[in-house]
């Protein structure tokens, strides 16, 4: 959503005298926001009424109304960006980072607090995959940073390129947590096993789920990306989201992998 | 008037209305329960309800919807979006549309909260949703933890928002040292709700997670720790009381410079040592919301002092108050008169906040009704006049209109009787040991006369705050035409015409060197 | 000029207010050297530093409403002032303004944290004659346990002139275990293990109270604390320990007879 546009001015010279002057509108944050009430519902039916056919009803109005939402305000706003977007963003990873802190701060102060660690029940993680996944990401980062170079050069052909590069070395991040998690689960090591499965699964869970994200981002900028008709202060965006998303993985290594 | 530019708007003002509309409704509906359980306390043993669940879902629902949906969104919703693109001479803050997904972001968020009265097995966690109860309860905890993360999603997008518009929109020649109060307190504010209300997502989404999928944060049996949730939950509800305190204190100074028609006293001590101070101090004194609840002893001392220390910004944003007053040109308006009581209030409840900070004697009345009289005289007094006179002072161009003077003036002189004598007894039957969260107080007699008293004045009271919120109804359907500027200030809201057309100016603003927001000049 | 002014200004204060920092912190020390028996009674020193808290504070709210009382009557808007005529701050008196009450706040501030701490440090050091008793609180009631194994549910009864200290978890929800009486409150949790003690002097009967939401009947989470004069104590004590050993009766029954008294061990610290 860092990407809106300033509103078109239509008929510009609003005078006084002009009561009646066009009022700017746009119907897909209204959209976005009842979609994600349904979403509330949704859960509540699901998993607090158990009633799984209402919640799947509400899922079902909820999940298009929201796509929709976010397909209509992209082709709304795309490319009258204001280049505001960029400063925006960085408020907004502050936001994003105080979540990741909090989860961090709730892990070491378990942590600290026992006298085991790892509690009973832990499995032996495995050392080599989160290596891997670490390269893949850095190596992606790197990618849309020499992407947005050859961007800035008016390269768009070598744009292109190395931003289909990016969205896949993405996409394979995300399938190795995904094989790893399943890994992990058949070895009977799920979310609710002890503190530590929780920690894991909900910090990794929570920088996947912003690695899904990034890779949203870079997908709603796709189609202009094949057109041509490349927003710049767009994809400088979006590149400083996925990097704050790849500085991060670092702290969940470290942290959960390897200490 | 066509009702769908008004709802898919994504004009500053509109979507400002929008969230006046909606934060006085959510203040009407958690008034109600206020009430109810005013009701059902004004005698011993059951009186209005004899099921002890049905009281705390009251309370619930007030507590939550007072701050979150009440004071938060009026402060950071409806002011914000009003007045700071026309103080900094915008034609817009910088995401329109981000703006309009915020206002109805608020709304779903206030929809899920009062859904507690339809649901089955309603939420009945309190305001504050402590495991383990939160997850051992039959309540919905689901709802609490949606409508906490839906509403404080809606600060954040909106906190990037206006700092963003602030930092890139502002007219030509407007400096720092010429926003108004209000835009420094309220980009404050907004800078509290990015760092914190992120946190406060992830405590209440790890309640949900423990209740419903199986996670152990909070379960000690399995390595969790239940005080975690408390300190990632004041870590941000601390804050957040600053978030409510910054806007209102910034709303009472431009009423007062603007009714005293008088240079605010010492800007930049205002500015940098109160706003500044508050900010720096606020993230490092959570730790007096848990005084006893069983941390490592030596945990408080440093909290303690920082709490303590809080007095000397807020105390600078009175002296700044205060000194306003001087040698003004003081008229006794309606909205003057809100921010006054304020200026009176806001002691008794700052004031009795420096026992608490002392974790010797917050053991003998936490969680009793001193604390519940301590925040209703910062908040609901302090905090709730500061929103109405606010109100009352942009009313003419908001709407163009203009309100009834004695029928305001009445509604504030019943409230401020009300308040008085509610919050004032609450304190003193809290000293005396009554424990807040009671449905009923069948082992403390004693009491129950003072709890009458409390009934009386919670009824005065609501009088006075329905006849404000009539007066602004009238008046906005058929009240006297407003002058654009009818207070005389040179504050740049007041130099368009009333109401605002869209984008504001017909030119946007650019100011001179001499200007300044509070530059008042005979006229 | 001005700004030296300032400086001694602010350094006298700095050295006053850490001088009375240092005072008060000092009395603790030289209380606990000169006397080890004598007890620090937390209840007395709440009374007395509420007292004068309070007092402190009205103190400066009335002051401050005053002068704002004051402002607000003689600025009223009348022929002659139309308009706000409020002098030009200088740069430095701006600084003063801001400097002077900054020291002057912190001085309140660190005074008052002083003395609150001191009492805060009564409240938290356990005396070395006291009773301990365990607590287990649940969804609605306290459960105590006494050191020889006697159990009561809703009624703590305790000898007068001893105090007591109870350690307490819970097996559920937070619970607070609040008396009025004796000024003293702490949540109870499941997972950890927290304590509170309280100096009964005079035989009688206190109000227990709960005081963290726990849950329907929160407000209905009452008991007492019944202090006996100690012969009576012992009296109900032997009757509980007779009660005991005959429900245990197969089980060794000679060991708690010397447990019930206070148990003296001289830890000082939790
Ligand atoms: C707008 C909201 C608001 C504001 C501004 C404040 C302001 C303060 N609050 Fe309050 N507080 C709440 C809302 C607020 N509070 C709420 C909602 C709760 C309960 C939550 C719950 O449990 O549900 C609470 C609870 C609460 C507690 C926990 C009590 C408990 O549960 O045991 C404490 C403890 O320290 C505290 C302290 C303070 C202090 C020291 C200030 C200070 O900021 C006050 C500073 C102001 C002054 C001191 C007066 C003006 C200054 C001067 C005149 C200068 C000179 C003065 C001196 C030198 C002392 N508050
Ligand atoms: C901003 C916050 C705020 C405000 C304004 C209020 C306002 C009031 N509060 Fe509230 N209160 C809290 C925040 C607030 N409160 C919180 C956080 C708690 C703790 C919750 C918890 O423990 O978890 C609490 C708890 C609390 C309790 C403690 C209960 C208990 O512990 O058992 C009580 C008891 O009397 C009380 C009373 C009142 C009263 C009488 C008012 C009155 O001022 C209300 C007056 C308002 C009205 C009567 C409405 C007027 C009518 C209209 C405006 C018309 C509307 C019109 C239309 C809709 C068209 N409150
Ligand atoms: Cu037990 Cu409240
Ligand atoms: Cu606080």
């Amino acid at each position: 959503m860092a990407h809106d546009a300033h509103h078109d001015h239509h008929g510009d010279a609003h005078g006084y005298d002009h009561g009646h002057a066009h009022w700017d509108t746009s119907i897909w944050p209204f959209v976005i926001s009842f979609g994600i009430l349904f979403l509330a519902v949704a859960f509540s039916y699901q998993f607090v009424y158990h009633n799984g056919f209402a919640a799947i009803l509400c899922l079902g109005l909820a999940v298009p109304m929201i796509i929709a939402g976010i397909a209509g305000w992209t082709s709304e706003a795309m490319g009258k960006g204001e280049g505001l977007s960029y400063g925006a963003m960085g408020w907004f990873i502050l936001a994003e980072a105080m979540i990741f802190v909090s989860f961090f701060v709730g892990y070491w102060y378990t942590r600290l607090h026992t006298e085991v660690w790892p509690p009973a029940g832990t499995i032996e993680l495995p050392r080599l995959m989160p290596m891997v996944m670490t390269a893949v990401l850095v190596g992606s980062s790197l990618t849309i940073h020499y992407a947005e170079h050859l961007l800035h050069l008016g390269n768009k052909g070598g744009f292109r390129l190395w931003y289909l590069v990016t969205i896949v070395m993405g996409a394979v991040f995300l399938g190795m947590s995904i094989y790893e998690w399943s890994h992990l689960m058949h070895q009977g090591f799920t979310i609710s096993t002890n503190s530590f499965s929780t920690v894991f699964f909900s910090i990794t869970g929570l920088h996947g789920s912003h690695v899904v994200v990034g890779l949203a981002i870079f997908l709603a900028g796709l189609p202009s990306v094949i057109r041509g008709d490349i927003d710049e202060g767009f994809m400088r965006t979006a590149g400083l989201y996925w990097h704050f998303v790849d500085v991060i993985w670092f702290f969940v290594v470290s942290q959960v992998y390897y200490w | 008037m066509n009702l769908k530019e008004w709802i898919f708007t994504t004009d500053h003002k509109r979507v400002g209305v929008l969230y006046l509309i909606g934060s006085i409704a959510a203040f009407g509906i958690a008034g109600i329960m206020a009430l109810l359980m005013r009701a059902e306390l004004s005698t011993l043993g059951p009186t209005i309800t004899s099921n002890p669940a049905t009281y705390n879902v009251w309370l619930y629902t007030h507590g939550a919807v007072m701050i979150l949906g009440f004071q938060i969104p009026a402060l950071t919703g409806f002011f914000a979006n009003y007045c700071i693109p026309l103080m900094i001479g915008a034609k817009d803050v910088a995401f329109p549309r981000v703006n309009a997904l915020s206002v109805w972001l608020f709304y779903v968020g206030v929809i899920l909260a009062c859904l507690t009265f339809f649901l089955p097995d309603p939420p009945d966690v309190m305001w504050t949703g402590y495991p383990p109860y939160s997850i051992m309860t039959t309540g919905n905890t689901a709802m609490y933890s949606f409508t906490v993360l839906i509403l404080g999603f809606a600060s954040i997008i909106g906190g990037v928002n206006f700092l963003t518009t602030v930092a890139y929109m502002r007219a030509p020649g407007l400096t720092l040292n010429k926003l108004n109060i209000f835009v420094w307190c309220t980009l404050a504010a907004f800078v509290l709700q990015l760092i914190f209300v992120p946190v406060l997502g992830t405590a209440v989404t790890l309640i949900s997670m423990d209740k419903y999928l199986g996670t152990h944060f909070f379960d000690p049996a399995a390595g969790g720790d239940v005080l975690t949730y408390q300190n990632l939950f004041w870590f941000y509800s601390h804050p957040a009381v600053y978030v409510i305190f910054l806007p209102f204190i910034g709303v009472v100074y431009e009423i007062i410079t603007a009714h005293s028609k008088n240079m605010v006293f010492n800007y930049k001590m205002v500015v940098y040592g109160g706003v500044g101070g508050i900010v720096a101090l606020s993230g490092v004194v959570w730790v007096h919301h848990l005084y006893v609840s069983g941390m490592a002893d030596w945990l408080r001392i440093g909290q303690m002092i920082t709490t303590l220390m809080i007095s000397i910004p807020v105390g600078l944003m009175m002296i700044g108050l205060i000194g306003t007053l001087y040698k003004g040109s003081i008229a006794f308006t309606t909205p003057m008169l809100y921010a006054l009581g304020v200026v009176f209030l806001f002691l008794i409840g700052g004031l009795t906040g420096v026992p608490l900070a002392l974790p010797s004697l917050t053991i003998g009345v936490s969680d009793t009704y001193y604390v519940v009289g301590h925040f209703h005289y910062v908040m609901a007094v302090a905090g709730t006049f500061a929103i109405f006179g606010g109100v009352y002072h942009w009313f003419p161009k908001v709407t163009g209109k203009m309100y009834n003077e004695f029928w305001g003036k009445l509604g504030f002189w019943l409230t401020f009787i009300g308040v008085n004598i509610t919050f004032w007894i609450m304190m003193d039957v809290g000293v005396k040991g009554m424990p807040r969260r009671y449905y009923d107080y069948a082992h403390f007699p004693q009491f129950e006369s003072a709890h009458q008293w409390m009934t009386v004045g919670a009824a005065i009271l609501g009088v006075g705050f329905a006849l404000a919120v009539l007066n602004w109804i009238m008046g906005a359907i058929n009240g006297k035409k407003a002058l654009d500027n009818p207070w005389g200030s040179p504050s740049l809201e007041w130099s368009t015409v009333s109401p605002p057309p869209h984008g504001n100016w017909p030119t946007p603003p650019s100011v001179s060197e001499d200007w300044h927001p509070y530059g008042f000049k005979k006229d | 000029m001005l700004k030296k002014k300032f400086t001694a200004i602010a350094l006298g204060l700095t050295l006053s207010a850490s001088s009375l920092l240092a005072s008060a912190s000092a009395e603790p020390a030289s209380a606990g050297a000169a006397a080890a028996a004598k007890i620090n009674d937390p209840a007395k020193g709440w009374d007395t530093l509420w007292y004068h808290v309070i007092r402190d504070i009205s103190i400066i709210g009335v002051l401050f409403a005053l002068v704002t009382a004051w402002f607000i009557w003689q600025s009223r808007r009348r022929p002659g002032n139309e308009v706000g005529a409020s002098p030009k701050l200088s740069a430095a008196s701006a600084v003063g303004w801001t400097v002077i009450p900054i020291f002057v706040f912190l001085s309140i501030d660190l005074y008052t944290a002083a003395n609150g701490w001191v009492l805060w440090n009564h409240y938290r050091d356990v005396p070395a004659q006291r009773m301990e008793v365990k607590l287990e609180s649940g969804m609605y009631s306290w459960d105590y346990t006494y050191a020889n194994g006697v159990r009561t549910q809703n009624e703590l009864i305790v000898p007068a002139g001893t105090p007591v200290v109870l350690r307490m978890t819970s097996r559920d929800t937070l619970h607070s275990h609040y008396i009025p009486d004796f000024r003293v409150k702490e949540d109870s949790m499941p997972g950890r293990v927290t304590y509170l003690w309280f100096n009964p002097e005079k035989p009688g009967e206190h109000i227990v109270t709960c005081a963290e939401y726990c849950g329907v009947m929160h407000g209905y989470m009452a008991g007492r604390v019944i202090v006996k004069a100690p012969e009576e104590y012992a009296a109900w004590m032997q009757q509980e320990e007779t009660k005991l050993a005959a429900a245990n009766a197969p089980a060794v029954a000679e060991a708690p007879a010397e447990v019930a008294k206070p148990a003296a061990k001289a830890t000082k610290k939790i």
